[in-house]
């Protein structure tokens, strides 16, 4: 799920670079034929320039937020493809209407809200009729609670939820559910700051993230059961044979 | 307690500090333990993922076309500030070493350039860069051959080269820029033929890459000849190759 850059020097993971200056001895050369840059740029100097269309100011918000933003396209819709679609639009809208924003929530708040309409859209857009988004954010009685089965056996999952299954479930759950519990437990946002981003109640998004929670352990449990069943067929019919 | 009831707090409260009842709850009943358990390992694992991941280069170029296409960027920066990309890209294969060669490397790329360039006149360019540029007529592909053009004039030269004066790349076509370091790369082979050392083959993986971001620049200005961002990344390449070049033939020179 990871994107690789196609550019040298340039990893995943890398620290997230706040000044849009360039520096080191490497570049000094180049950097030397340049005007004078500003010492430093904050986010909000960066805004304030950016709303009066300053290139380099539009970059250096990009450069702030890119990464989380790609991570949670990437996230909500399991593909780079689409990730770097939805992250492009998202940007666009940003920047498009950058000139309106007052400063009343905090910009990523503001960024993050407008990457998770354009992302719920996209999905909106690709769901069948039928396909549930529900489970997003009205608390629906019926579905309050992915159902415990009491009295089936659970599977504990302490020490069998590795990244690759943990992902795989996390692409099967509700759109919102999934918003939730990756702006929460991945990203690693409060439930005021989710709240603000998707436009609910501070206690709807615990409750989301509650579900989610749950949900994922269902389906990381139903995951280890199939492996299971793999693994005795497997053990049974040594030469393949099927059984 | 409940079990029930274990959903609604974990519900509103979450994994955190869990409360009395229900912690003596818990303690006694290996159901809610085995969700407790599971949840907890749910969240740690998913604290392991990446809260960040780089996106391709492309879509901020994508993007900032899009921008300049809708006029949203008003003022023109250029590209003052270096990019990511641009700045692991130079920081990549420019390492520091390579400022002192770089003087010496770029009075050599202009003798070779003396050599290569044939003594035709050309289009009415621009300025004349160095004292060695200086003995031929003006008109020739001065402004095609970036190397010494664009230092300025308080580097600290490695072994008495004449500083160069500061000069605006011409917006002059690319193509007799490219044409004439492709010619200067064909006499690099020839000049290494002892040439098998580390750096040797450094130098040549170097020249690989920055052919390849060579070509996606160029491509990128076919697609859109406004892309001034292309454009300065492109000419500030040609810079690179054309010390790149220097430095592969001064090799080259002392293995022959």
């Amino acid at each position: 799920m990871c994107a690789a850059s196609v550019i040298p020097g340039t990893t995943l993971g890398a620290t997230r670079r706040i000044r849009p200056i360039s520096s080191g001895a490497a570049t000094g050369q180049l950097a030397r034929q340049r005007p004078a840059q500003p010492v430093a740029l904050t986010e909000a100097e960066a805004i304030r320039l950016a709303q009066a269309g300053n290139a380099a100011a539009f970059e250096f918000l990009y450069q702030l937020h890119g990464r989380r933003v790609y991570a949670l396209c990437l996230r909500m819709v399991g593909n780079p493809a689409d990730a770097e679609d939805l992250m492009q639009e998202a940007f666009l809208q940003l920047f498009r209407k950058i000139g309106t924003f007052r400063g009343e929530s905090a910009f990523s708040t503001w960024l993050h809200r407008m990457t998770v309409n354009v992302v719920l859209m996209r999905l909106r857009k690709k769901s069948l009729p039928t396909d549930s988004l529900e489970e997003t954010l009205e608390p629906d009685a019926e579905n309050s609670a992915p159902k415990r089965d009491v009295g089936a056996p659970d599977l504990r999952l302490t020490g069998a939820v590795d990244r690759v299954n943990l992902e795989r479930c996390i692409e099967k759950l509700p759109p919102g559910y999934r918003t939730v519990f990756v702006l929460h437990d991945v990203q690693g946002y409060e439930h005021n700051e989710i709240a603000g981003i998707m436009g609910c109640s501070v206690g709807n998004s615990k409750s989301q993230l509650h579900k989610a929670r749950t949900r994922l352990r269902e389906l990381l449990q139903e995951e280890l059961r199939q492996q299971a069943r793999e693994e005795r067929k497997a053990a049974k019919s040594p030469t393949g044979s099927l059984d | 307690m409940h079990c029930k009831e274990l959903e609604s707090v974990l519900e509103v409260e979450g994994l955190g500090q869990l409360s009395k009842d229900t912690r003596l709850h818990v303690a006694t009943c290996g159901e809610c333990q085995g969700l407790l358990a599971d949840l907890n390992s749910i969240t740690a694992a998913a604290k392991t993922l990446p809260a960040e991941v780089n996106p391709p280069d492309r879509i901020w170029i994508s993007l900032r076309a899009q921008l300049e296409a809708e006029g949203l960027i008003k003022e023109s920066v250029g590209v003052s500030e270096k990019t990511s990309w641009w700045e692991s890209f130079v920081a990549a294969w420019m390492p520091r070493t390579f400022a002192a060669v770089t003087a010496a490397a770029l009075v050599l790329a202009a003798a070779v350039y003396v050599k290569r360039v044939p003594q035709n006149g050309g289009s009415d360019s621009a300025k004349k860069q160095t004292p060695v540029e200086n003995s031929r007529p003006a008109q020739t592909q001065v402004a095609a051959v970036p190397p010494v053009s664009v230092l300025p004039a308080n580097a600290a030269p490695a072994q008495g080269s004449v500083p160069a004066k500061t000069k605006e790349l011409a917006p002059s076509p690319s193509e007799s820029a490219s044409f004439t370091l492709n010619q200067a790369e064909l006499d690099v082979p020839n000049m290494q033929l002892a040439g098998n050392s580390q750096v040797d083959a450094s130098l040549r993986q170097n020249l690989r890459t920055l052919n390849a971001f060579i070509a996606e620049c160029e491509l990128r200005l076919k697609q859109n000849p406004q892309d001034e961002l292309a454009r300065e990344y492109l000419y500030t390449a040609y810079q690179q190759k054309a010390d790149l070049l220097a430095a592969m033939m001064e090799s080259g020179r002392g293995d022959n």
